[in-house]
C-alpha cells in the first residue's frame, strides 16, 4: 500500500517565546518492509538552525533551533511512503516464550540487539499487575507469537478506548486499574506487562489507515498519531509488530516514524522553549491511500 | 565480629609486623615526635582555623558546616610504590575510557558476550543521546579521573571504587597541601615531596586544547550548579586554579549550535566546559525534560563538535559497582591486558556461579545495588535477623540488581587524635588526568580518615578528617613540564563588559541590601535615640512617629506590627524588626546568599570581612517583639555593629576592589538603593500632620532630614543654629558635596552608568540626569518661595515622584544588563521531576 501523511503541529502562545529548541521524531523510517519515497518538513517561523541526524536507535531525527520572538510555531511533515510489512510467521513456528526470554537476558551476539527493550523504562516501568495480567496469554511453553497475539486481543477486548481520560503523565499503573485510555496507554501497558516477562518490546509511533463510516466522506485533520507495539521472537524471526489498540498485528495499513523504548525516547515534537506563558496545541493529520 | 574475612589484622601503615619504623615514614617521624603533643595540638587547631576560614559554606542561612579537616600528619608514599600504583591507575583509566566508548559506541563487549545487558541497559548514568554519534577521539568522553583504594593485610592495593561522574577533590588536595606547608613547615625540610601545582598546570594547558582549532582564545567555563552544591567550595578553588570562568547553568545559553556565555557585553563563546554537574541535568531537550535548569541544545552543540564537555554527560555509567566483577575480562577483550590494579574482590550477584557460592556466606560480605554507587553498602553481618532475611529474599527475587564487595579490612595510619598518634582506617583518592596522549596521575592526592564503621561499610566522605598524601621526589631529573601553547602578547583590556550578567545582577543586589542593612539601621537608631530616658518631650513622640512610618515605609516594619506610639508598643516594634526571623535577619540571609554566590569574584579579604561579619550580626542576641522586660539595650548595640559593619564594607570596597567589573554594579546598587530610600524618608518625614495649616509644624520634619543625612553637624557649620527649610533642603537633595544627600546618589548614578559598556538602552544615564535636574529643580523652587514653609509642604509628592523615577531606573538597569529571562518550559512529553539515582 501506498500512502501520503501530512501532519500539522502548531503550538500558538500567549506571550511571545524568546528561544525555542526542538526535536522531532516527525519523517518516516525507511524500513525493510517501508520505502520512503518522498519526505519534506514545513516550518513556521524558519530556524535559525536546522539538523538532521539518526538517534540513538537509529530513528531519524530533527533538531530545530528558534532565535527570534515568535508567537506561533507550526510544521507541517509531508511523506509518501509506500508499506508492505511481510507476513508473520505461523503461530507453532515461534519458539516457546522462555527461550526468547532467555535470549534476551544473556544477551550474546543473538540477543544484545533486543536486549535493550527488556528493561523497565520512564514511561514503561515496572508493573507487578500488568505482569500478572500478561502471565495468562503466556503458559509455559507456548509459542511466542501464540502468546503476543493473544495478550493483544485481550488488550483490545478489556481495555477501553477513550481520549480524555489520561494525560502523558498518567502511568501505567493507573491505567491497568481503569481499564481505558488511548493507544499510547495501551502500548505501554503492553510494553510493561511483557518487559515483566523478560520480552523484549518497543514503543513504535506512526500512523494508521483510517476508514470512514459506511455512507460518509473521510474528514479531513481527522486522522491522529498512532502507536503500538514492537515484540521480539527471537533471532530467527526478528520483531512482529501489534497493535493492541486495534487488536490487530500490523501487515500493510500502519506507518512508522520511530520507535524507542517509550514515548519519550521518540515524542513527535519535544521542546524546550523560553518565554511563551500558556500555549495551545493544535494537531491535525491525514494519511491518504495513494 | 566472628566473620572470617574481618578477622584478618589490618596492615600498618607506619609500622612493620616485627614494630619497626617502615623506611619512608622515617624522615616525618622524627620531625614529629621532635614538636611534641602540645605542640602538635596547636598545629592540628591552626589547620582547622585555616580550613574553617576556607570552607566556610556555613555562611549560607540553614546551610550544615562541613567538616572538612587536614590531619597534621601526612600520608608518605614511596616513589618506586607510587609509580606501581600510577601504572596500574593509567590502564585502569585507559580500560574504562575503551569501556565508555563501546557501549556508547558498537556495544560489541555486549555481542560478545562479555558484558550481560542487565549491567548497562538499566543502569541510571547510560544515557541513550550520549550513543548519538559526534566527534570521536581518545579522551573525548573521559577526561578526569578518580579512583578510591584501600591497602590490604596482604600489603597490596586494590580499588574500592571508581569516579567518572565527577571525580571531586583535587581542589581540596591541593589546599591540604598549601595549610600543611604553612602550618608544619618543618616536615617539608627532610623530605623532597612532589608538588602538586604542576598536575594544574597541565590541566589547565589541557582544557585550552580542548577547544577547537579556529577557536582563537579558547574560552573555557567551570560549570557549578552553584551555592547551595556540597562541593561549592571545591568548585570555587578549582576555577580559580585553572584561570577558567565559573559558571551556573543559567549563565549559559546555546546559539546557533555553539555555547555562549551570557556577559554584559552580550554572548561570549565557551569551547571547554568542565562539568561539576549531573550530568543527566545539562540539556533538557535531550536528557530529563523535568530538569529546565539544563542549557537546551548542549548535546548538539557537542556533537557540532563546537563545544567540548568533559567529562562527558554518560560517564556515569562507569562507577556502577558490579562493573568491577567484569573490568579483568573487559581489559583482555579491549586492550588484551592483564588488569594491573585489581578491585576489591566484587561479585554479580546475576551471575549463578557467583549466587551459588554467596548466598551461603552472605556474612562475609558488604552487598550493595548493582549499578548505584552512590548508595551506601550493607553490611549484611551487622543487619537485624529479620533485615538479614529481607535482604537474602531480595536478592533471590532479583539476583541481577545487586553486587557484592569482599570486607577487606584498610590499612590504618597514625591520625592525630586527643590522646597523641591513634591508627585509624583509611581510603586513598588518586586523581589521573588525560594529557592528549596517555593519562597522567596527580603526584599526591587524599587519604581520608574513616570511622570504624565507615571502614566496614567501604564508604568514604568527602567531607572528613584527610591526610595530606605525600609521593617521595625521585632523586633523577623532574619530569619535563608542559609544552607550552605559542604565547601571544596578551591585548590589554579593562573592561567591564566580560562580566556574567548573573554576577553583575549579583552585585548590585549586594550593594542594593548592604545599603538598605545601614538605612534600616539609621533609622533604628533614631528610633531608639527617641525611647531612651524617663522624661520623653512632646516632639520625640512626633519625630517617633514619623521615623516609625519612615521604617514601615522601607518595608522594615513587621504586617502586624504594634503601631501604637506609647513607649512599650514602639519598643515592641523596634524589637520586632530585629527578632530572630525579623525583616532585618531576612535581609542578613539574603547578603549571606549574596556573598556566598559571588565568593569567586571577591578577593579572599573582602570575602571574609563580609562573610564574618554577616555571621557575627546574624548571632547577635537581641531578644524578640515578646521579650519581657523590655531590654532595648542589646538592640542599640546590635545596630551600632550593623553600621560599623556597613562602614566597613564600603572602606573595604573602595581601598580593595578594582573599580569596573563588579565594583560598578555594587556602587550603581548602593546609588540607587540611597537614591530612592532617602526620597521616600525625606517624603516620609516633610508630611507631618497639620504643616498645611501651621507651617511651623514642619520643623521636626526638617531636623528629622538633617539627621537621617547625617548633616546635622555640617548643618550647624554652615548656619550656626538658624533652622530654614531652603537650607536643609540644599544640603540634603541638592548639595553634590554631600555623600547622603539625593543629588549625590543621582550624580554618581549617572557616572557609573556611562562607563558601562552600551546596550540596547542608550537612555539610563539621561534618565539618572532628568531625575537630578528635578531635585535641582525643588530645592531652588523652594529658596525662590516668598513663604519656603509653605513651599516646602509641598514636596513630599514630587519627592515620592522621584522615588518612583528611581525604582524605574532599577527596573531598566535589570532588564537592560541582568537578562532576566523568562521561564523555560517543556514541550510534548511528560516533564514532571523526578528523583535521580545513581551519579552520571
Amino acid at each position: 500500500m501506498k500512502y501520503r501523511v501530512r501532519h500539522t503541529t502548531r503550538y500558538a502562545y500567549r506571550r511571545p517565546v524568546d528561544l525555542a529548541s526542538h526535536m522531532l521524531h516527525l519523517l518516516p523510517r525507511p524500513l525493510p518492509w517501508q520505502e520512503v519515497i518522498s519526505d519534506a518538513l514545513a516550518i513556521e517561523p524558519a530556524p535559525g538552525r536546522r539538523v538532521d541526524a539518526s538517534d540513538a536507535f537509529g530513528n531519524r531525527t530533527t533538531w530545530l533551533f528558534l532565535d527570534q520572538p515568535h508567537l506561533a510555531f507550526e510544521v507541517t511533515s509531508e511523506a509518501v511512503v509506500a508499506v508492505r510489512c511481510p507476513d508473520p510467521p505461523e503461530d507453532a513456528a515461534t519458539p516457546p516464550w522462555e527461550a526468547i526470554a532467555a535470549s534476551a537476558r544473556q544477551g550474546g551476539a543473538e540477543g544484545a540487539a533486543a536486549a535493550e527493550f527488556t528493561f523497565p523504562s520512564r514511561m514503561a516501568p515496572a508493573s507487578p499487575t500488568a505482569t500478572a495480567y500478561a502471565a495468562t496469554s503466556f503458559p509455559a511453553g507456548r509459542p511466542v507469537l501464540a502468546g503476543l497475539r493473544d495478550l493483544n486481543q485481550r488488550i483490545f477486548r478489556e481495555f477501553t478506548f477513550r481520549a480524555g481520560v489520561t494525560t502523558l503523565a498518567t502511568p501505567v499503573s493507573e491505567v491497568m486499574h481503569r481499564r481505558e485510555g488511548v493507544c499510547q496507554d495501551f502500548t505501554h501497558v503492553m510494553l510493561s506487562a511483557l518487559r515483566g516477562l523478560g520480552l523484549p518490546a518497543r514503543y513504535t509511533s506512526g500512523y494508521i489507515r483510517t476508514r470512514p463510516p459506511p455512507g460518509r466522506e473521510r474528514r479531513r485533520g481527522a486522522d491522529q498519531s498512532h502507536a503500538w507495539v514492537g515484540a521480539w521472537m527471537g533471532p530467527a524471526h526478528g520483531w512482529v509488530q501489534l497493535d493492541p489498540t486495534n487488536g490487530v498485528v500490523v501487515r500493510d495499513e500502519h506507518v512508522v516514524l520511530a520507535w524507542g523504548r517509550d514515548y519519550g525516547d521518540i515524542s513527535p515534537l519535544r521542546g524546550v522553549i523560553l518565554g511563551g506563558g500558556a500555549h495551545s496545541l493544535q494537531v491535525s493529520v491525514d494519511l491518504d491511500p495513494l | 565480629m566472628n566473620d572470617g574475612a574481618a578477622a584478618v589484622e589490618p596492615r600498618d601503615e607506619m609500622v612493620d609486623g616485627s614494630g619497626g619504623l617502615r623506611p619512608h615514614w622515617r624522615p616525618l617521624l622524627g620531625p614529629l615526635t621532635g614538636l611534641g603533643r602540645e605542640a602538635l595540638a596547636d598545629r592540628q587547631r591552626q589547620l582547622d582555623a585555616i580550613l574553617a576560614e576556607e570552607g566556610k559554606g556555613s555562611v549560607l542561612p540553614g546551610a550544615e558546616p562541613l567538616a572538612r579537616r587536614c590531619d597534621p600528619i601526612p600520608f608518605p608514599i614511596g616513589a618506586a610504590e607510587f609509580a606501581a600504583l600510577e601504572a596500574g591507575l593509567v590502564q585502569r583509566a585507559r580500560v574504562l575510557s575503551a569501556l565508555l566508548d563501546n557501549v556508547y559506541g558498537q556495544q560489541r563487549l555486549l555481542a560478545d558476550g562479555v558484558l550481560p545487558p542487565s549491567i548497562v541497559y538499566p543502569n541510571p548514568a547510560f544515557l541513550r543521546p550520549c550513543s548519538v554519534a559526534g566527534p570521536a577521539g581518545p579522551g573525548r568522553r573521559l577526561h578526569i579521573y578518580a579512583a578510591e583504594l584501600i591497602r590490604g593485610p596482604d600489603g597490596g592495593w586494590r580499588v574500592l571504587a571508581d569516579r567518572t561522574a565527577d571525580a571531586a577533590g583535587t581542589a581540596y588536595a591541593l589546599q591540604n597541601r598549601r595549610a600543611l606547608a604553612r602550618v608544619m613547615p618543618e616536615l617539608f625540610r627532610l623530605q623532597p615531596v612532589r608538588r602538586l601545582r604542576p598536575f594544574f598546570e597541565l590541566w589547565e594547558d589541557r582544557l585550552q586544547r580542548l577547544a577547537p582549532s579556529d577557536a582563537g582564545t579558547p574560552g573555557v567555563a567551570l560549570l557549578t550548579p552553584g551555592p547551595a552544591d556540597k562541593l561549592w567550595f571545591e568548585h570555587v578553588l578549582l576555577a580559580r586554579e585553572l584561570a577558567c570562568h565559573l559558571v551556573e547553568p543559567a549563565d549559559l545559553t546555546v546559539r546557533g549550535g555553539g555555547l555562549f556565555l551570557k556577559t554584559l557585553r552580550g554572548l561570549q563563546p565557551v569551547h571547554v566546559l568542565l562539568r561539576r554537574q549531573d550530568g543527566r541535568t545539562l540539556d533538557p531537550l535531550e536528557l530529563e525534560p523535568g530538569t529546565l535548569q539544563g542549557t537546551p541544545g548542549l548535546l548538539d552543540a557537542m556533537r557540532a563538535g563546537r563545544v567540548q564537555v568533559v567529562n562527558d554527560p554518560g560517564v556515569g555509567f562507569a562507577e556502577a559497582p558490579a562493573l568491577a566483577a567484569f573490568l579483568p575480562a573487559i581489559a583482555r577483550h579491549l586492550l588484551g591486558e592483564t588488569l594491573i590494579l585489581p578491585s576489591v574482590e566484587t561479585l554479580w550477584m546475576g551471575d549463578d556461579a557467583a549466587r551459588r557460592r554467596v548466598l551461603p556466606e552472605l556474612a562475609r560480605w558488604r552487598v550493595r545495588p548493582a549499578l548505584d554507587g552512590t548508595m551506601t553498602p550493607m553490611v549484611f553481618a551487622r543487619l537485624s535477623a529479620a533485615n538479614q532475611a529481607r535482604l537474602r529474599a531480595r536478592i533471590t527475587h532479583r539476583p541481577e540488581a545487586f553486587a557484592v564487595t569482599a570486607l577487606l579490612p584498610p590499612s590504618v595510619a597514625p591520625c592525630l587524635g586527643t590522646q597523641g598518634f591513634t591508627p585509624r582506617p583509611v581510603v586513598l583518592r588518586l586523581f589521573l588526568l588525560f594529557d592528549g596522549r596517555d593519562w597522567q596521575a596527580m603526584p599526591g592526592g587524599l587519604a581520608r580518615c574513616l570511622s570504624d564503621e565507615e571502614a566496614l561499610a567501604g564508604r568514604a566522605p568527602l567531607h572528613t578528617l584527610a591526610k595530606d598524601v605525600w609521593v617521595a621526589a625521585e632523586e633523577e631529573a623532574p619530569r619535563t613540564g608542559v609544552a607550552h601553547l605559542p604565547v601571544v602578547p596578551l591585548l590589554i583590556r579593562r573592561p567591564s563588559g566580560d562580566l556574567p550578567s548573573r554576577v553583575a545582577d549579583d552585585f548590585f543586589w549586594l550593594g542594593r541590601y548592604l545599603e538598605r542593612l545601614e538605612g534600616g539601621a539609621r533609622l533604628l537608631r533614631l528610633a531608639l535615640s527617641r525611647l531612651s530616658g524617663s522624661d520623653r518631650a512632646a516632639r520625640d513622640r512626633v519625630e517617633l512617629e514619623s521615623l516609625l512610618a519612615c521604617l514601615d515605609r522601607a518595608e522594615l516594619l513587621e504586617r502586624d506590627a504594634a503601631h501604637g506610639l506609647g513607649a512599650d508598643a514602639a519598643a515592641a516594634t523596634l524589637l520586632g524588626v530585629a527578632a530572630e526571623r525579623g525583616k532585618l535577619a531576612g535581609l542578613l540571609d539574603d547578603l549571606s546568599r549574596l556573598a556566598e554566590r559571588l565568593r569567586d569574584r571577591l578577593t579572599e579579604e573582602v570575602y571574609a570581612q563580609l562573610s564574618h561579619g554577616l555571621q557575627g550580626l546574624a548571632a547577635l542576641p537581641v531578644g524578640g517583639a515578646a521579650a519581657r522586660p523590655r531590654n532595648l539595650e542589646p538592640l542599640a548595640r546590635a545596630t551600632t555593629n550593623v553600621l560599623s559593619f556597613t562602614a566597613a564594607m564600603a572602606g573595604l570596597a573602595a581601598e580593595n576592589m578594582v573599580r569596573g567589573g563588579g565594583r560598578l554594579f555594587l556602587d550603581l546598587g548602593r546609588r540607587i538603593e540611597r537614591g530612592w530610600a532617602g526620597a521616600g524618608a525625606l517624603a516620609q518625614v516633610l508630611d507631618q500632620p497639620g504643616a498645611a495649616a501651621q507651617p511651623a509644624r514642619l520643623e521636626p520634619g526638617l531636623r528629622l532630614a538633617l539627621e537621617l543625612c547625617d548633616s546635622v553637624i555640617t548643618y550647624r557649620t554652615r548656619y550656626v543654629g538658624v533652622l530654614q527649610p531652603a537650607a536643609v533642603l540644599d544640603l540634603v537633595l541638592a548639595d553634590g558635596g554631600n555623600p547622603r544627600s539625593l543629588a549625590f546618589q543621582l550624580v554618581a548614578a549617572r557616572e557609573l552608568l556611562a562607563a558601562l559598556p552600551e546596550g540596547q538602552d542608550p537612555m539610563l544615564g539621561m534618565a539618572a540626569a532628568e531625575l537630578l535636574a528635578e531635585t535641582q529643580r525643588l530645592v531652588a523652587d523652594t529658596e525662590a518661595a516668598l513663604d519656603q514653609y509653605a513651599a516646602a509642604v509641598l514636596l513630599p509628592e514630587p519627592l515620592r515622584q522621584i522615588r518612583s523615577g528611581i525604582a524605574d531606573l532599577s527596573d531598566r538597569i535589570a532588564r537592560q544588563y541582568f537578562a532576566v529571562l523568562p521561564v523555560a518550559q517543556s514541550l510534548g512529553v511528560e516533564g514532571e521531576a523526578r528523583r535521580l539515582r545513581g551519579m552520571a
